[in-house]
């Protein structure tokens, strides 16, 4: 997912406190040997901070996602949609828990995690604070969002990190239905009665700009990027990721029928789809909670964490009760 | 809210909670195969451990027996580890039967030790002596005690009822979903999706030596869905 950070941060100096250079040289010859690093190795500080944010940013935009497609599974139109929208749903939640299981391998707790996400200190992508306005946007979500999603996860899925790595692995392979599932939806309706190609239309237009800027601000404005790519997490930069998702879903879009909402896309001469200017004004301020959905989805989230209590604390007091002798039986 | 306090590490936390403990899930694919490290689950007691660990690591057709042991009953150590904390060997605890995990390779994977064997060991420190010479080569060792793992039921029945529903969901694979539109070989082949976005990956900055990208043995792309594990 994308690492929304502000453009102003500075690149902090990987050697910290008590860290020795032959410390960091054999931790970096590791890496060009292309070892994973595990958890109890030795790494650098700023490695374990980093990751920390990454991974439990990556999780927490996971289980954020559930909310702006499970708000249609009731309204799905058949059995068959039902269901896998269900799947794809139940998919999200799974995969927020393997990501916070290895952020949780870092030192990182849950509850830390989840405080800093209901207290705004730790962020999501702001993809999710769209809102889905027409059954459409569940299949353009699965088609662009999730295609998006995998061309970054299939680059960390080659992570340094052994545990991100490996719920990368997990969550690509399932993320490919996802994809598949919102590709068919959409080529389905593309060539189905007016009313069904516009509503495809209609989604293509407001998720496509979006499923641009989710892979994060451009290369230059990207401040995390140097010592994440020295240090062997991210294998290529937000612009190259975004060129390849470009590339393999622009062909497909127009094969389709559909409109791209772009009049400046165009082929340069190796064949690459070139997209116009994005706004990324939009961007920052639906990251800051100025625009979009981002108060209603954290106040949906507090909700179920506070509605949760008595269940967390029913089980607690029957763990206590299993825990002593006399309870045995 | 009572029998666990919460973590020292939170400070900021306005209303102590707790996620419970976390247990480690073990994963058996198939009869006769290993079981597999493949991540872990926060659960009160065992039941709900297993539980858990099915609604997270079996959503798709692909097992047939669960364990889960409590993350505090596992020992594990890298050979860097070994090498800066050798006392690990002499880590004290119960004494018995104790089973031996060990990672093997670098390469992708989405499972992190598999089960290599039991052995009889005087406690935890031991039996990571035992795992470490019976595996020199092992990329990290894990152990915990036979006693401190539970498991789910090993009836058909109860099997059948825990794993098999999972297998019917086709559609949560990709392949059910098949081709859609024009082949992607077609498209490329007609101009209108170049084969690459970028002829060399990044190679980040200021290593010296073959970057990230160098890496032999993995290839460019994580293998193809489905074909998992």
């Amino acid at each position: 997912m994308i690492q929304p950070t502000s453009p102003t941060q500075p690149n902090p100096s990987p050697l910290a406190e008590g860290e020795t250079a032959e410390q960091h040289a054999a931790f970096e010859a590791r890496i060009a040997r292309g070892e994973k690093i595990e958890p109890g190795d030795w790494m650098p500080a700023e490695y374990r901070r980093q990751l920390i944010r990454m991974i439990s940013q990556h999780a927490h935009s996971e289980v954020v996602g559930m909310l702006p497609e499970g708000e249609w599974i009731d309204r799905a139109p058949t059995l068959r949609r039902k269901t896998i929208l269900m799947a794809k749903v139940q998919d999200e939640a799974g995969h927020g828990q393997y990501l916070y299981h290895a952020a949780e391998t870092l030192g990182a707790t849950r509850e830390e995690m989840v405080q800093a996400l209901l207290s705004r200190r730790a962020k999501y992508s702001s993809i999710f604070n769209y809102p889905t306005r027409n059954w459409a946007d569940v299949g353009m979500i699965g088609w662009l969002v999730d295609g998006a999603a995998i061309k970054n996860q299939t680059m960390l899925a080659g992570c340094s990190y052994g545990p991100y790595s490996r719920a990368m692995v997990r969550i690509c392979s399932e993320e490919t239905f996802h994809h598949k599932q919102g590709k068919e939806m959409i080529v389905l309706y593309a060539q189905g009665t007016p009313e069904q190609r516009q509503m495809a239309q209609d989604a293509l237009n407001r998720w496509w700009w979006p499923a641009l800027m989710m892979l994060g601000p451009h290369d230059a404005d990207s401040p995390n990027t140097g010592v994440l790519s020295r240090w062997g997490v991210k294998l290529k930069t937000n612009d190259e990721v975004r060129q390849e998702f470009i590339n393999e879903h622009v062909p497909e879009l127009l094969e389709a029928g559909l409109t791209i909402p772009d009049p400046d896309l165009h082929q340069d001469a190796q064949g690459n789809w070139k997209h116009g200017p994005i706004n990324w004004d939009e961007f920052w301020a639906v990251i800051r909670g100025e625009r979009g959905l981002g108060r209603e989805r954290l106040a949906t989230r507090q909700a179920a964490q506070d509605e949760g209590a008595w269940v967390r604390e029913a089980l607690e007091a029957y763990a206590a009760r299993q825990a002593r002798p006399e309870a045995a039986d | 809210m009572a029998s666990v306090p919460p973590s020292p590490k939170t400070p900021d936390t306005p209303h102590p909670d707790t996620q419970w403990p976390r247990w480690e899930v073990f994963k058996q694919d198939a009869p006769q195969r290993p079981y597999q490290a493949v991540g872990s689950v926060h659960a009160g007691d065992p039941e709900h451990a297993l539980l858990t660990a099915r609604n997270v690591f079996v959503r798709r057709p692909a097992a047939v027996s669960l364990w889960a042991v409590r993350e505090a009953d596992i020992l594990t150590a890298t050979p860097e580890e070994l090498t800066t904390h050798p006392e690990r060997l002499e880590q004290a605890g119960p004494g018995g039967t104790y089973w031996l995990g060990i990672k093997r390779t670098h390469k992708r994977s989405m499972t992190y030790v598999d089960l290599v064997g039991s052995c009889e060991a005087t406690g935890p420190g031991d039996a990571l002596r035992q795992a470490r010479d019976a595996h020199p080569e092992a990329l990290t060792w894990l152990v915990f005690p036979d006693a401190a793992k539970v498991a789910t039921d090993p009836d058909p029945g109860t099997v059948e009822s825990w794993f098999a529903p999972a297998q019917d969901k086709t559609y949560k694979q990709q392949q059910h979903y098949g081709t859609i539109g024009r082949h992607v070989g077609e498209l490329k082949r007609s101009g209108l999706m170049p084969a690459r976005a970028t002829e060399e990956p990044h190679l980040g900055t200021g290593v010296s030596g073959p970057g990230p990208a160098g890496r032999g043995d993995e290839g460019s792309e994580v293998k193809a869905p489905g074909g998992q594990e």
